[in-house]
């Protein structure tokens, strides 16, 4: 019995060690590149538009805490082979009141931009 | 002979390891720094309002399909009804080169460089220096279907505890023959310094 019990704690912790799957590629996830671990901002869907050619996206993003939070982001426009398609961005901040659900637009800068990548940290 | 050879081996090694490899030469307090930084030096107009500014309004314009068909666009400075002094070519000159990056707009001559154009038109024709199978034929100049216009204003508040600046920026993009405003955008930036 106590040795049942030591190998479910055992296996308990070697499961709460284990190192989360990749997200799956073309999902929402899998666009978001967190520089560091984001504090208190969740990035949630991620609403993606062909309009008069430039690919637009729409992502919601979440605040967790009670207080304001500032977070920077910005978004990196690929091609089909999944290299840049335009030089780099420049970086936003953006501020969140406490508990807010915000979205942030963005439009390619050009219409050869056939994929995209969220890079977002938090101070 | 051995600790002889050993010896000149030991200096050959120090000296190499003093050498400076790093391809760089002056101060280290001097360092090249991310171009796209958000730069909260100060609260005045700066790098990064600039990039926000240019950045926000060509894409706004470009996907708007307004712009169909590559049209000629003539752009005018950006008035500047701020207090402070802004180099509101620049900004002109980001949204120039975005929109033509993007490959949306052709661009005509504008007021600074028309008389530029003027002067080597009239070079090329008038002072019988060239060739003439090579000189530039007058009145073939494509005249603009839009013109691009645009302003920049703020409000500044100060309290002992605060300064807040709100600033505008407003560009309307015209059809020269009807006057018509085809299409507008505005980018808002607050700043605010807590003393």
């Amino acid at each position: 019995m106590r040795f049942k019990l030591i190998t479910v704690v055992a296996l308990a912790l070697l499961a709460g060690c284990a190192t989360p799957p990749p997200p799956e590629p073309g999902s929402a996830a899998s666009k978001v590149v967190a520089m560091g671990k984001l504090k208190n901002i969740v990035v949630g869907a991620m609403r993606v538009a062909r309009e008069n050619g430039f690919m637009t996206v729409n992502a919601q993003l979440s605040n967790t805490s009670y207080n304001n939070k500032t977070f920077y982001y910005r978004f990196a426009w690929l091609g089909p082979e999944g290299f840049p398609v335009a030089e780099e961005e420049t970086w936003k901040s953006q501020m969140m009141y406490g508990e807010q659900t915000s979205f942030i637009q963005a439009i390619a800068p050009t219409a050869k931009a056939v994929d995209f990548r969220l890079e977002i940290k938090t101070p | 002979m051995f600790a002889r050879f050993s010896f000149i081996a030991v200096i050959a090694l120090l000296a190499s390891g003093c050498a400076n490899t790093s391809p760089t030469l002056g101060s280290k307090n001097i360092s090249y720094g991310d171009t796209k930084a958000v730069e909260t030096v100060t609260n005045e107009f700066g790098s990064t309002d600039l990039q926000m500014i240019a950045e926000s309004m060509t894409r706004s314009l470009a996907q708007s399909g307004i712009l169909q068909g590559r049209p000629v666009v003539q752009v005018y400075d950006v008035k500047n009804k701020t207090s402070e002094y802004i180099d509101t070519r620049e900004i002109t000159t980001s949204i120039k080169t975005q929109l033509m990056k993007s490959g949306v707009a052709r661009f005509a001559s504008d007021n600074t460089a028309m008389q530029s154009q003027v002067d080597q038109l009239k070079l090329q024709n008038q002072s019988g220096l060239y060739k003439k199978s090579t000189v530039a034929k007058t009145g073939n100049m494509i005249a603009a279907q839009y013109r691009l216009e645009g302003s920049i204003s703020s409000i500044v508040k100060r309290s002992s505890d605060y300064k807040d600046v709100f600033y505008k920026f407003s560009l309307q993009l015209i059809d020269v023959e009807s006057g018509l405003a085809e299409w507008m955008d505005e980018k808002e930036i607050r700043k605010t310094t807590e003393r």
